[in-house]
């Protein structure tokens, strides 16, 4: 190689490992791309109220400061400046960087631009030396919080149709709810009728039913003083479903007051029965034989007798 | 019909040694008009060894009521007026010093009487409370380190201002169930009202009341009481009825169930026979019926029911649960 030719060759690698810089201050003294600007925007989708994080790096000379106009809460509206922060550096010498770091809150929805903002340049002296006017393409989404913003909603979707046509599916309902009104009306007038059967047993009747049974049970050979107090107990149940009044849970004053508060004819009668029955339960009175039947007949007639007497005067 | 020997001659017995009760009640009547259901009460306790808890508003005569059954029963009557400044000693006595012979002797308090009125027991502090309360328990009481026996028969009517409640100091349940009987004094009626004005509106003497009973006659009448005959029915009845109480569900009252916070106790039971016979007795009956448990189970057990949250919300009180057990379990 010639020693020309070295020269050249070493002219060249010394320009390629420069050439950054070189291309740098190159632009800054064209003036087309001086000062070199750089801008990055972070995140790039939020919701509405979030922060958003702004980034201008400005690569300019050293003998220059830089400024940032145009960036602040009136200017960013409808985003809010939330705070602010700037470092510098050398990267190179005779050249200078600046980084400028905004904090913002955004407001309102959809696509939203980086606020445009001016390059302020001042020599040592502080005289502006140039404005460069900037606009970034970096935007950021908003995503509101109200559905009547939101873009990614779900179509609304159509009623869904019954799988069963309606001219076979209001039939059925019509005939279900016909089975079951006929239901109901078969459970009424059960009820009704079991209802009208019970009233139709006359209280009468099955204690003249039982009394028999007892007497018969006394023929038998049962104690006349075990016979009393199953006769107070038919009394009792006959007087309670005859004259509707409380009997079984009533002491036999109780009963005697309730009795004669109705008027009830015959009252010595159910009670001497009724007070017989307190002796042999109470008192431990024993009666014989003769004296349990007289007092079964007693009530016997006394049943017979009410029963009479209420029969006639539903007629 | 045949009755059992024992108690034919026993019925007998009751009629005869009854008669005091008449006698009392005839000199009762000379000052007392109306409040038969006090004075029956009154009379039961007495022969039973009970204690009566007197409920009613003032000027209803309970008092008048006490002293005069006290002075007709020929019994020492003592009123001790109860004040929240009251000391034990001041019911039951102490130890004094004396200084010519340079010894103590026991000073007796006015619990040593017969009958005691004891009047506004709930203005007292616990400990006062509990001292009456020993006393009527055991029958006795300790000065120093000497026990003195207290009279018999021996009975405390304490009396409770149920529309007063500031300042008092409410007895607890545990005290409150040695009562036998928690009585309702209530107005008189119209006609009664009447009498007892043109009867007390004079500015003569009061009409005197003479001793005509003895205390052996009461003692007779307490050994006739346990001789009266209770068939296993009436004391079947008795148990259903305090049960029924302590698990409603059981009897078919499952709507009562939670309106009781806690049932009668076992008191219950012994104080309803108790009073069931003296009821009997004043009936001049050998035997129980359940008539006369009836008519003393609201006395015995109202005071040992008590009502819960549910109740007292719906203005349910202890009678009225009672009403209810007394509707639902059936008689024998």
């Amino acid at each position: 190689m010639t020693p020309a030719g070295l020269i050249i060759s070493l002219v060249l690698i010394v320009l390629s490992v420069l050439a950054p810089a070189v291309s740098g201050s190159l632009r800054a003294d064209t003036g087309e791309a001086y000062p070199g600007v750089t801008v990055s925007l972070k995140p790039d989708t939020v919701l509405v109220g979030d922060r958003v994080f702004l980034s201008v790096r400005v690569s300019h000379r050293e003998s220059e400061t830089v400024a940032i106009e145009g960036i602040d809460s009136v200017s960013v509206n409808p985003s809010v400046l939330i705070g602010r922060k700037e470092s510098s550096s050398k990267p190179l010498p005779g050249a200078g960087s600046e980084r400028f770091d905004y904090e913002l809150a955004v407001f309102g929805s959809g696509r939203q631009a980086v606020p445009p903002f001016t390059v302020v340049l001042r020599d040592g002296a502080g005289a502006v030396t140039k404005r460069v006017p900037f606009r970034s393409a970096n935007s950021v989404y908003i995503k509101a919080l109200t559905d009547s913003t939101m873009h990614d909603l779900r179509p609304i979707r159509p009623p869904q149709r019954p799988s069963m046509p309606l001219s076979v599916l209001f039939p059925f309902l019509l005939s279900v709810f016909g089975v079951a009104l006929l239901v109901l009306l078969l459970l009424f007038i059960l009820k009704r009728s079991v209802r009208k059967s019970a009233e139709r047993v006359d209280p009468g009747q099955v204690a003249q039913r039982k009394l028999r049974k007892l007497g018969s049970r006394l023929s038998g050979g049962m104690p006349p003083h075990e016979c009393y107090e199953e006769l107070s107990n038919i009394m009792r149940a006959y007087l309670e479903n005859h004259y509707r009044i409380r009997a079984l849970e009533a002491v036999t004053q109780e009963i005697e007051r309730d009795l004669k508060k109705l008027g009830v004819s015959g009252l010595e009668n159910i009670m001497n029965l009724l007070r017989q029955a307190d002796l042999v339960k109470f008192a431990d009175s024993r009666p014989d034989l003769d004296e349990s039947r007289q007092s079964l007949q007693k009530a016997e007639e006394v049943v017979r007798t009410s029963h009479l007497e209420k029969r006639e005067q539903m007629q | 019909m045949q009755h059992a020997v024992e108690l034919e001659a026993l019925g007998e017995q009751i009629a005869s040694a009854s008669r005091f009760i008449e006698k009392a009640q005839e000199q009762l009547s000379r000052k007392i008009i109306g409040q038969h259901d006090v004075v029956q009460r009154i009379f039961i306790a007495l022969l039973v060894n009970g204690h009566i808890l007197l409920e009613g508003v003032p000027g209803l005569a309970k008092t008048l009521i006490i002293r005069t059954f006290a002075a007709a029963m020929n019994l020492k009557f003592q009123r001790i007026q109860f004040t929240p400044d009251m000391l034990p000693a001041d019911l039951i006595g102490t130890m004094i010093y004396n200084p010519k012979d340079m010894e103590f002797y026991p000073r007796k308090g006015p619990v040593f009487a017969n009958v005691i009125l004891a009047d506004e027991i709930n203005r007292s502090p616990a400990k006062v409370q509990s001292a009456l309360l020993e006393a009527m328990q055991e029958h006795q009481v300790t000065i120093g380190s000497q026990t003195f026996p207290l009279q018999e028969p021996f009975l405390v009517l304490a009396t409770q201002n149920p529309v007063e409640h500031e300042g008092t100091y409410i007895l607890p349940e545990a005290q409150v169930d040695r009562f036998m009987m928690k009585v309702l004094v209530d107005y008189p009626s119209y006609e009664e009202e009447l009498e007892i004005m043109l009867q007390s509106a004079t500015t003569g003497p009061d009409k005197a009341v003479s001793a005509v009973v003895q205390p052996e006659d009461i003692f007779r009448a307490r050994e006739l009481i346990d001789r009266i005959y209770v068939d296993q029915r009436v004391q079947r009845y008795i148990v259903d009825l305090v049960f029924a109480s302590r698990k409603p569900a059981q009897y078919g009252m499952a709507s009562l169930e939670s309106m009781i916070e806690y049932g009668a106790s076992p008191r219950a039971s012994i104080f309803m026979l108790l009073a069931s016979k003296a009821h009997a007795f004043l009936q001049r009956r050998a035997y129980i019926t359940p008539e006369d448990v009836k008519a003393i189970a609201y006395d015995t057990l109202r005071h040992r029911i008590r009502p819960g949250y549910e109740a007292e919300a719906d203005n349910i009180q202890s009678d009225d649960i009672i009403r209810q057990i007394l509707q639902h379990v059936q008689v024998p």
